[in-house]
């Protein structure tokens, strides 16, 4: 009897408890609401925190910048959801979400004659297919990277053309691609001539599969576990990320990346305005900042992913950009990752779960 | 006094409920939940799981490499566990201490050495190489070998530690008396030393089989194309694609699988307690 009144006692307490630090927060936020305040939600490290930017902006623009800092899209997506207006100003959702984010309604329609730096993107990333509902912009792409071919450049000589060196056996048991149901998928569909982002036979993928893979070396699953594989002479050809190859040859790794002649994958951030923002004057010369010529050259060219900005993109060097496919010409030739439905995951990943149990 | 040793009990007991009981019941909500958004109590997940070949395959792999890993340990460990209880004298802490090593290395350090010391022109095959036991590479590394041999390594200490405890126990005037009646060693340790050891052995094989079922850091590691089991699948449904319906339902096929490996293995213990 004693036990379980002693018991109650002690949930009631801890619920007490529970109760008072929510409530606590919320106050505490409120609390320090300052006018000229610009909320910011970003990957950790991700350029836009870089300490002299933060510093030069906020002296320019007489306010202070916060970040709050995301560690994956969907969580990005609960954010917005559950933000209170002006909680948080922008935020930089990519490809895959942003329709989710933009058919929520969570993200501000655009005026890019606010951007006096978008006259400088891309041609391509001007009409970024999933920034747009019903003809109306809802977020400006920012950097972009691909998932390619890497090589080791003692073994194969020339660039793979093709991605189908990955289905060579000539390189059976030298090759590794990444344990992901999406690269999978979308790198089978490039070698079968079907669309990567809207693939018409899944079984013919998946026999594809099935049949590259006694031809790996293992599926990776880290940048980390491919440099050494590859390091160790392990592995000469796999599919890797740019922004990895691009490290390990600067690491002094005999490593080639290409975006081959059929293409690759690509993925692309973008920055929007979250719909309850105070502050959007505010939000759009920080858009236009990340933009500019300046601050996407400094980026990309101290290993930073590939910038938007095409006064940026043609000055760097020609040959560190071609190495890591930050090219115009390897741009030109990827499929980026679009948005998928649940459903769509779902099938993908049960695809490539029956390859890995074959 | 009773009252008092009750009260003991109490913080475990909150602690369990808070962190093993309600999550459990969390998870057990969700694996009835549809991953693909409509509300409402629904079997699909199950039916998913059984109506698919594939999980059932993944997960008689599993149960297979389970197995294999708990009798490779097994025969590790009697003879060393028989040795350090019956017969080294001094040397009984030393070997505790080198058995125990593997419990305080982090468990991707571990992974990661064997990674190293299994790869082709790693440091096992040019040793065999230079013996002359083989020609070329390997070949051991990222198959369903070097799994089993990465789990045996994680998972042996806990089968000697039990047996060893349940042969300690075991009293050495019984062996003489066995003796001193004419039986010889052989049959002495078949028909004394093994049934009075038997607790400790079926306990080993639980502590053992039991977690090596939902493992998912070794296999993805050491197996390469081919380490796929169940708990690399339920490792990808929480962590690729969000479907945490469907990964709660696949653990809690897991979870009765362990239920009934249990109480199968603790009514074969028992039989020996009786003795």
């Amino acid at each position: 009897m004693k036990i379980k009144t002693l018991l109650s006692l002690f949930l009631v307490v801890i619920l007490v408890f529970a109760l008072a630090a929510c409530g606590g927060q919320t106050a505490e936020e409120e609390g320090t609401d300052e006018p000229a305040t610009l909320t910011v939600v970003n990957w950790k490290d991700y350029g836009s925190d870089n300490a002299d930017f933060v510093a030069a902006f906020e002296a320019e623009n007489n306010c202070k910048i916060v970040h709050v800092y995301m560690s994956s899209e969907e969580e990005l997506l609960t954010k917005l959801k559950t933000a209170k207006d002006g909680d948080i100003d922008v935020c930089l959702p990519n490809c895959t979400i942003l329709p989710s984010a933009i058919n929520d309604g969570l993200l501000l329609e655009l005026d890019t004659t606010k951007l006096t730096n978008f006259d400088s993107l891309y041609d391509r990333f001007k009409v970024q297919e999933e920034s747009f509902k019903d003809g109306k912009m809802y977020s400006v792409p920012w950097v972009w990277g691909s998932t390619a071919i890497a090589y080791n450049t003692d073994e194969i000589a020339a660039p793979p053309s093709s991605v189908s060196i990955l289905f060579d056996p000539e390189y059976a048991g030298k090759i590794a691609i990444r344990d992901d149901f999406n690269d999978a998928v979308m790198l089978a569909a490039i070698v079968l001539g079907q669309d990567p982002n809207n693939p018409s036979d899944l079984d013919a993928i998946k026999a594809k599969l099935i049949e590259q893979k006694p031809l790996n070396k293992t599926y990776w699953k880290t940048g980390d576990e491919f440099s050494k594989l590859f390091a160790g002479n392990q592995v000469a050809v796999g599919l890797m990320w740019s922004g990895q190859a691009a490290f390990m040859k600067q690491d002094g790794q005999p490593i080639g990346f290409v975006v081959p002649e059929d293409g690759a994958i690509g993925w692309v951030d973008t920055w929007g305005i979250a719909k309850g923002s105070q502050n959007p004057d505010l939000a759009y010369k920080f858009i236009d900042a990340v933009i500019s010529e300046e601050f996407q050259y400094d980026w990309a060219s101290t290993g930073g992913p590939a910038p938007v900005n095409k006064d940026a993109g043609e000055q760097i060097d020609p040959v560190y950009a071609a190495s890591c496919g930050m090219d115009e010409e390897s741009l030109n030739r990827l499929y980026f990752m679009q948005y998928r439905t649940d459903d769509v995951k779902k099938a993908w990943n049960e695809l490539w779960t029956e390859v890995k149990a074959n | 006094m009773k009252k008092k040793k009750k009260l003991l009990t109490f913080p475990s007991i909150i602690v369990l409920t808070v962190f093993a009981i309600l999550p459990l019941i969390i998870m057990l909500v969700y694996s009835f939940q549809s991953d693909s958004g409509s509300s409402g109590v629904t079997l699909e997940n199950y039916t998913n799981f059984f109506l698919k070949s594939v999980y059932l395959k993944l997960t008689y792999r599993t149960i297979i490499n389970s197995l294999a890993v708990t009798i490779i340990s097994l025969i590790i460990s009697y003879p060393l566990a028989y040795f350090m209880a019956k017969k080294f004298k001094g040397l009984k802490n030393i070997v505790m201490i080198l058995i125990l090593i593997p419990f305080f290395t982090n468990q991707l350090v571990r992974v990661y050495s064997w990674l190293i010391f299994l790869q082709d022109g790693g440091v096992l095959n040019s040793f065999l190489q230079s013996v002359g036991l083989i020609e070329g590479s390997l070949g051991i590394l990222f198959t369903q070998g070097a799994v089993v041999i990465g789990l045996v390594h994680a998972f042996f200490p806990y089968m000697v530690i039990t047996i060893y405890l349940a042969l300690e126990r075991v009293d050495n005037s019984l062996l003489e008396a066995s003796s001193s009646l004419g039986a010889s060693k052989v049959r002495t340790f078949f028909q004394v030393v093994l049934p009075l050891s038997m607790p400790g052995v079926v306990t080993g094989i639980m502590i053992v089989f039991v977690p090596c079922l939902g493992t998912f850091v070794e296999p993805r590691i050491l197996g390469g194309v081919n380490g796929t089991v169940i708990g690399t699948v339920i490792e990808d449904q929480f962590f690729e694609i969000y479907g945490w319906n469907f990964g709660a339902a696949i653990a809690f096929v897991l979870f009765a699988m362990v239920i009934i490996s249990m109480t199968g293995l603790s009514r074969i213990g028992r039989r020996y307690d009786n003795e």
